[in-house]
């Protein structure tokens, strides 16, 4: 058995769509994820929805990972290889801090997931904002599925992308304060919970700065669901049912002690 | 078309009115249809159908229509069916279940199968749901004219073939029928299959759709030309539940006629789940009691739990 | 000598005439009233179209048809009906019956056999009896009186549902008690925003505005829904069928 994927499902699925059979689908995720720069670190930004073609599948997911202290990423696409891939690196990048003894840097994280994902030509269908502070500053990248990647001061990823980047583009500007910068990733990835189907729900935030990370899991609720006007219960009885037994599951039985005296337990 | 010859038309009035009706009538509307012949006024004057303008329509109307070669395309034409029908000494038995499919989902589970073109005649669905019902309702109409021509009423042989030869004239169109023309004439009890193919068929015994096999193993055991009234209905009604039960696109509910000396008579509505845990009734002749199918199978079967202790 | 049969005309070989615009339709008949409800909703692929594009419309005082599926053909169809009823009105200076509206799109819809409108039809309203009904239609005229039906994108979430609160499919009554046949016009409503609240949840194309019309059979008054808000009455008669549209927001994401 050999290290790393095994590809024999790839042949498999090809085979069936050949014969025009239904292809196993996996979870992928419309999705707004949203990063940008700021006077002191990065704010990143998600939605929380998660789809399976038109249905929603989870409601408030998770979709700012962990890579390490000071770097978080956030994942669009195949829901499950943004999980694994981010957790694959996050590992290993402890790992390389563990045995450099130093800071782990946002290059470094970009590195080892660009090289994976053009090791797999696309088939890791990863899209993701990786953003963090190192001792060589603040940095912001998006890696695509294929492993190309850029470096810049303000990106946004998944099926809302155009919404958001076009609140980037009419507000960004440098050194904004985190204030202003976090009122303007909530701006965008709402942009995108409003308008792209694919997103909706939660604004979860996530803002890095030299000094301190801070995850903002549901920063912004604006799409609570309101009151149900009836109240669904069923009476007791309502399964309709074949044949009915009742049985005594209690077994009792009657200790008559042998012998004057207790066994000592002392 | 004939705009040359019609400037030299002396007078401008008629002309003009002569324009108009060409100008509807290149757009399929008529005269007929401003009163209570509805859309079917449009059918007597020679109304042509609507077709894409395509090289080949129906190959176009496959494309957009057919699940079977394509799942995910748009329009979903209603399938799955069992159906059957059989001549016996006393007159004919029509027996149907409800279902209608597309894909995998129920679409419906209350579709009336039996489709009562007149008093005498009945045809029963199977393919499209729409061909079968537009295309019978429209028999029942020529049924009707056939009757206020010739003082007489229309064999069922007459009727079924109409609509054999008047799906045939649409054969490679993409129409799907799959019916049983049931009745009652001169000759006493009658029923003709008729497809979309133009098959046309006279028969004692037909059962048509995914479910038939299932129904016609029922159906094939217990019949006889001398059957009784009840033992012939419970026939019907028990090979459409073998085939709501075995078939996962037939189901739902029972619908069961009776044709007789004096026209069809609707006998009644049976769930198919209510069949398999009760069965029709106590006063059903043959039936066994506590179901169709669920006590044969389970009685005495209750070894899983061990006998209660008492309490 | 050039082999013939390769040299051939040029052909269309993809023509794509319709597309699917999401959102969900549903109607309830009730004892001597109906409900015809539609999201606002129009979309495509990923994309909001519109956030209100009614798919619902009334048609006399006694009918309202509601339209899911290919917006554009959608539209179209109920421009022709809505034509044919006025025709209908001068010809024979009443309003047509709701079982004749319902023959009447059969054939239209029949029209198109070989270019069929990809729309999904539900008609309500009130029978000549008296009676709340529901015809539900399939794009090519197959039609049904039905006492409930939903139909469009999530027509699968929410028909289970009603079958279940309409039909009580799955729930056995009390002993010695029965299911009623008919619930009151406050439940059906009830149950028909929860349809769709719930739909939002889950669909995405589902969503923006609800629009419920309410049909109430002649004499009935409008008991126990009176003071809703956003109520309006669209009526053109007032002793007659009346019809009323109640309009309600749904979530935007």
């Amino acid at each position: 058995m050999s290290a790393g994927f095994d590809f024999s499902n790839h042949s498999r699925n090809t085979f069936l769509s050949e014969k025009g059979l239904k292809v196993p689908k996996a979870t992928s995720t419309g999705t707004t994820i949203v990063g940008c720069l700021f006077k002191d670190g990065i704010v990143l930004g998600a939605d929380t929805r998660a789809t399976e073609g038109p249905i929603v599948a989870d409601k408030n997911c998770e979709k700012i990972h962990f890579i390490s202290d000071s770097i978080r990423c956030c994942g669009a696409g195949t829901a499950a290889d943004t999980e694994f891939i981010t957790a694959l690196i996050s590992s290993n990048i402890e790992l390389h801090a563990l045995s450099t003894g130093r800071k782990p840097r946002v290059v470094t994280a970009m590195t080892m997931l660009k090289q994976r994902l053009f090791q797999y030509q696309g088939h890791i269908g990863a899209a993701l904002v990786l953003g963090g502070v190192d001792p060589s500053g603040a940095h912001l990248f998006t890696i695509h599925p294929h492993g190309s990647t850029d470096k810049l001061p303000y990106v946004t990823m998944g099926s809302g992308s155009l919404a958001a980047m076009a609140v980037f583009e009419s507000s960004w500007k440098p050194d904004l304060s985190r204030e202003d910068a976090l009122k303007l990733v909530t701006a965008a990835v709402s942009a995108g919970i409003f308008n792209d189907l694919g997103s909706g729900s939660n604004v979860d935030a996530c803002v890095i700065t030299a000094t301190e990370t801070e995850m903002l899991r549901g920063y912004v609720k604006p799409n609570e669901r309101t009151q149900k006007e009836r109240t669904y219960g069923f009476r007791r009885g309502t399964t309709a049912w074949t044949a009915e037994k009742i049985r005594n599951l209690v077994v009792s039985e009657e200790i008559t002690p042998i012998g004057g005296e207790e066994m000592d337990t002392s | 078309m004939n705009s040359f010859a019609s400037r030299f038309i002396a007078s401008s009035a008629e002309n003009e009115i002569r324009q108009a009706k060409a100008m509807a009538e290149e757009e399929g509307l008529t005269d007929a249809m401003w009163g209570s012949d509805a859309g079917f006024g449009s059918l007597v004057t020679g109304h042509a159908f609507n077709v894409p303008a395509v090289p080949d329509p129906s190959a176009f109307l496959r494309l957009h229509t057919d699940d079977h070669a394509d799942p995910n395309c748009k329009i979903k034409i209603q399938h799955g069916t069992t159906t059957l029908a059989f001549r016996y000494k006393g007159g004919v038995i029509v027996a149907v279940d409800s279902r209608a499919t597309a894909g995998s989902y129920i679409a419906s589970g209350t579709v009336k199968k039996v489709i009562e073109i007149n008093p005498y005649l009945l045809g029963t669905m199977a393919g499209g749901a729409a061909d079968c019902q537009y295309w019978e309702t429209y028999l029942g109409i020529q049924c009707r004219l056939h009757e206020l021509r010739n003082k007489e009423r229309i064999s069922v042989s007459a009727a079924s073939k109409y609509l054999s030869n008047l799906v045939y004239s649409y054969k490679g169109m993409g129409l799907s029928m799959g019916t049983m023309i049931c009745g009652w004439d001169k000759t006493g009890p009658a029923v003709f299959y008729v497809d979309s193919d133009g098959t046309r068929l006279k028969g004692d015994l037909f059962s048509v759709g995914s479910g038939s096999t299932f129904a016609y193993g029922v159906l094939d055991q217990g019949y006889s030309w001398d059957m009784s009234d009840e033992e012939a209905q419970e026939l019907g009604r028990r090979s459409i539940y073998a085939a709501g039960h075995r078939d996962a696109f037939s189901g739902n509910t029972i619908n069961l006629y009776h044709v007789q000396e004096d026209g069809w008579k609707f006998i009644g509505n049976y769930d198919v789940t209510k069949m398999h845990y009760e069965g029709p009734g106590p006063d059903v002749p043959g039936a066994p009691v506590g179901g169709y199918g669920y006590d044969v199978r389970t009685h005495g079967r209750f070894s899983v739990l061990p006998t209660a202790v008492p309490a | 000598m050039p082999n013939m049969s390769a040299i051939v005309h040029p052909q269309q070989r993809h023509f794509n005439p319709y597309a699917e615009n999401g959102g969900t339709i549903l109607a309830i008949a009730g004892a001597d009233f109906t409900v015809i409800a539609g999201d606002t909703r129009q979309s495509e692929g990923y994309s909001i179209q519109t956030r209100y594009a009614p798919k619902v419309f009334r048609l006399t005082d006694r009918a309202v048809l509601a339209v899911n599926g290919f917006a554009a053909d959608g539209n179209m169809f109920v421009k022709k009906v809505k034509q044919r009823l006025e025709w209908y009105k001068h010809a024979h200076a009443k309003d047509m019956p709701l079982r004749a509206i319902a023959r009447l799109i059969q054939t239209m819809l029949y029209a198109q056999r070989f270019f069929p409108y990809y729309v999904y039809n539900i008609l309500g309203g009130i029978e000549e009896d008296g009676s709340g009904a529901v015809y539900s239609f399939d794009p090519v005229g197959s039609y049904e009186r039905e006492a409930c039906r939903a139909a469009g994108a999530a027509q699968s979430l929410v028909q289970p549902f009603l079958d279940n609160q309409i039909y009580f499919k799955n729930q056995t009554a009390a002993p010695g008690r029965s299911h009623p046949s008919h619930l009151p016009l406050p439940d059906v409503l009830s149950i028909v925003v929860d349809s769709f609240t719930s739909a939002t949840e889950r669909h995405i194309e589902v969503g923006d505005g609800l629009e419920i019309y309410i049909v109430l059979a002649k004499g009935r008054s409008l008991q126990g829904v009176e003071g809703l808000h956003g109520l309006r009455e669209l009526s053109t008669q007032e002793d007659g069928e009346r019809v009323f549209v109640l309009q309600r927001d749904l979530k935007k994401d």
